[in-house]
């Protein structure tokens, strides 16, 4: 087996307190949809719980009020060593979450650099590191023109992929690194110039079809061997054993309702970006 | 048409965006040049692409947004700046100094061509549009062109798929089979003229020293000589080898040194400043042949510009030469082929005039003229090292038989 992730011991996360599907800015999202309060802070507290067991260190970003999105801290920004670049989120609903993830990343000491204004980026939902390379979605939330800034500031080498599936509308619905050989991917939720980028970066992919992206198969968490998963079918996971990796399914279903799993509720903090990277 | 650039940047290399930048500007039916990339160099390095799209207004708006969505911005072109002529004939500082290509300036937002392309002029903008005028031509009041900004220039397009003179790797030709050259040049001549372009011969003293002057009345005569420029020396030499025989005193039919021949030339300038000018000459019966006659007979346009070592000089020879250059340069549009021949100063004068999509053939059996032609900027003449004689004649045999 190949060396495991440098990355993804130390995750943020922000409890549901005002968690709710209280307006539509994906296909998922349905404001008729009640949200269940209590299941999903019980979902919030097992995946934290299991991540924990896993061997992460979680760190717990206060919730906010009419902001119920700000759970997915996978959209507050990328995280390189000691900088953090706040996203630039397309929807005004989710602009008012930047503030609030800035001063907690200020006051543990973090460089804050930001994008120009006239970008959109909305973080390590739509960017994850493979190997030294930054792989970043573009054209739902964040612009192609963002990934120049990005790794200039962040001095990543950044390879664009074209999301074209608005219903994987982040590229951790479509990407997941699994060690620094193996990725978890859907290519349905790419174009065809994304398919072959992905293809001569990743050396062993584990191809995820349509259906299975569409279950969040991709939004999954990896701590050393363990897959921490919303869902998994059983041929995902024969072959996640068969290169020694513990699948734990983790039950999101109060998250799904808002198009997010396990990966969109965590950010890792121990990504290291750039020359620097390691595998 | 219109043409806009666009930018992009990042690892586009990699990230096939450039590529699918480009697929993306075909698709939509679309041209693209790329004006410049930087390549970044290790893994790490971003690479950018300014890439000029041309394609119709509504495609271009189309396909404006369709890149900006893979992150290629039209890169927003300042207009011109423009600054006021404040004395006759003195340019503002910092003017825009010409080339001879196809030069667009941006007023008010849209990319204008400016007419009459010529090298070393300043751009005036007037309502109707912008044109290059020399120095001396501007006037108080005019709005002329000042940096770089809002000026864009087109470079000389070389014609793609098989070209006649995909041959001539060099641009001299000294060691090229003639013939052949001759006949190419011909087919060129016979292309821009159905074209309808103008053909203008810009004549040295020599043409007539060896002997091609018949050769080249037959050129006018047979009606491919649309526009002439020359000096002096080519109009008298050309009289006197038709008056009296000789060139420069050299009896053009024995090569021989007539006595007192010496006096020829300057004798016939004298008969054609008595009757006040070679159509005159022409009328009254003084000159019945040879390269100026032919002029004057079909009425070709033709402009002597004098010099400060000119004998006489003939009455037709402008002695002012500003006044020389701007006659020369209203002949100058519509032609499409310059021949150059065994000329030197003339032939550089005319250079500096010419558009640089003018086909230019320079023909010399010096090659430093050549060379010194292409070293001023005229870079789209191409040289044909041969006696301009021997040029003449095959020439003259391949269009007039």
């Amino acid at each position: 087996m190949s060396l495991p992730l440098s990355w993804g011991h130390r995750y943020l996360m922000c409890p549901p307190e005002h968690f709710g599907v209280l307006y539509e800015i994906n296909p998922w999202m349905h404001r008729e949809v009640n949200v269940d309060a209590d299941r999903a802070r019980q979902q919030w507290e097992n995946l934290k719980g299991t991540l924990e067991q896993a061997g992460a260190t979680i760190e717990v970003l206060e919730p906010a009020t009419d902001l119920p999105d700000i759970v997915f801290t996978a959209n507050a920004g990328v995280v390189s060593g000691t900088q953090f670049v706040p996203s630039r989120f397309r929807h005004p609903e989710r602009q008012g979450e930047v503030r609030y993830d800035v001063a907690w990343f200020e006051a543990r000491g973090f460089t804050v650099d930001q994008l120009p204004e006239h970008v959109h980026h909305e973080g390590a939902g739509d960017a994850l590191p493979f190997g030294s390379v930054l792989l970043s979605g573009y054209r739902f939330r964040s612009d192609a023109a963002s990934h120049a800034y990005l790794s200039r500031l962040t001095g990543a080498a950044v390879r664009s992929v074209e999301l074209a599936d608005e219903r994987l509308y982040h590229l951790d619905l479509t990407f997941c690194p699994l060690d620094g050989r193996r990725a978890m991917v859907a290519p349905d939720g790419w174009d065809r110039y994304g398919q072959r980028v992905v293809e001569a970066l990743v050396p062993e992919l584990l191809v995820l079809d349509l259906d299975q992206a569409l279950a969040f198969c991709a939004n999954s968490v990896v701590v050393d061997t363990t897959v921490v998963m919303p869902s998994c079918p059983p041929e995902v996971g024969r072959q996640l054993e068969s290169w020694g990796f513990d699948v734990v399914v983790c039950d999101v279903g109060e998250f799904l309702k808002a198009g997010g799993a396990c990966r969109c509720l965590t950010l890792a903090l121990d990504v290291t970006l750039g020359p620097q990277a390691a595998r | 048409m219109a043409t806009e650039t666009f930018e992009v940047e990042g690892h586009i290399i990699d990230s096939l965006i450039l590529a699918k930048v480009l697929d993306t500007i075909l698709d939509a039916g679309a041209e693209y040049r790329i004006v410049d990339v930087e390549i970044g160099r290790a893994s790490t390095d971003a690479s950018r692409a300014r890439i000029e799209v041309e394609a119709d207004d509504g495609v271009l708006t189309t396909l404006a947004t369709e890149l900006q969505l893979h992150g290629a911005n039209r890169v927003e072109d300042a207009d011109a700046s423009l600054a006021e002529c404040d004395r006759d004939g003195v340019l503002p500082e910092g003017f825009y100094s010409t080339t001879n290509l196809r030069t667009q300036v941006r007023l008010g937002g849209q990319w204008a061509d400016v007419a009459s392309p010529e090298m070393d002029c300043a751009i005036v903008v007037h309502d109707s549009g912008a044109a290059t005028t020399p120095m001396h031509r501007v006037c108080v009041g005019d709005q002329v062109v000042v940096g770089l900004d809002g000026v864009r220039v087109q470079p000389l397009e070389r014609p793609r798929g098989a070209n006649p003179f995909e041959f001539m790797a060099s641009e001299v030709s000294s060691e090229k089979p003639k013939e052949l050259l001759v006949g190419e040049v011909a087919d060129r001549i016979r292309a821009a003229r159905s074209a309808g372009g103008k053909l203008l011969a810009v004549c040295g003293p020599a043409v007539i020293h060896t002997g091609a002057g018949p050769d080249l009345a037959r050129l006018v005569r047979g009606g491919w000589v649309d526009v002439l420029f020359a000096g002096n020396g080519f109009a008298t030499h050309d009289i006197e080898s038709n008056v009296l025989g000789t060139s420069l005193g050299v009896l053009l039919e024995q090569g021989l040194p007539i006595e007192h021949g010496h006096a020829n030339h300057l004798r016939v300038i004298n008969e054609v400043r008595r009757r006040g000018s070679i159509a005159a000459a022409v009328a009254d019966g003084y000159l019945t042949g040879g390269v100026m006659y032919e002029c004057v007979q079909l009425e070709v346009p033709f402009v002597l510009g004098g010099s400060v070592r000119d004998d006489g000089p003939l009455p037709d020879v402008y002695t002012n030469v500003v006044e020389a250059a701007d006659a020369m340069r209203a002949l100058v549009p519509g032609v499409a082929v310059a021949l150059m021949l065994a000329s030197t100063l003339h032939a550089i004068a005319t250079g500096n005039l010419l558009p640089a999509g003018v086909e230019t053939f320079c023909v010399d059996i010096n090659q430093a003229v050549v060379t010194k032609l292409a070293d001023r900027g005229s870079h789209q003449a191409l040289g044909i090292v041969t006696d301009a004689g021997l040029f003449l004649r095959l020439l003259a045999e391949h269009l007039c038989s």
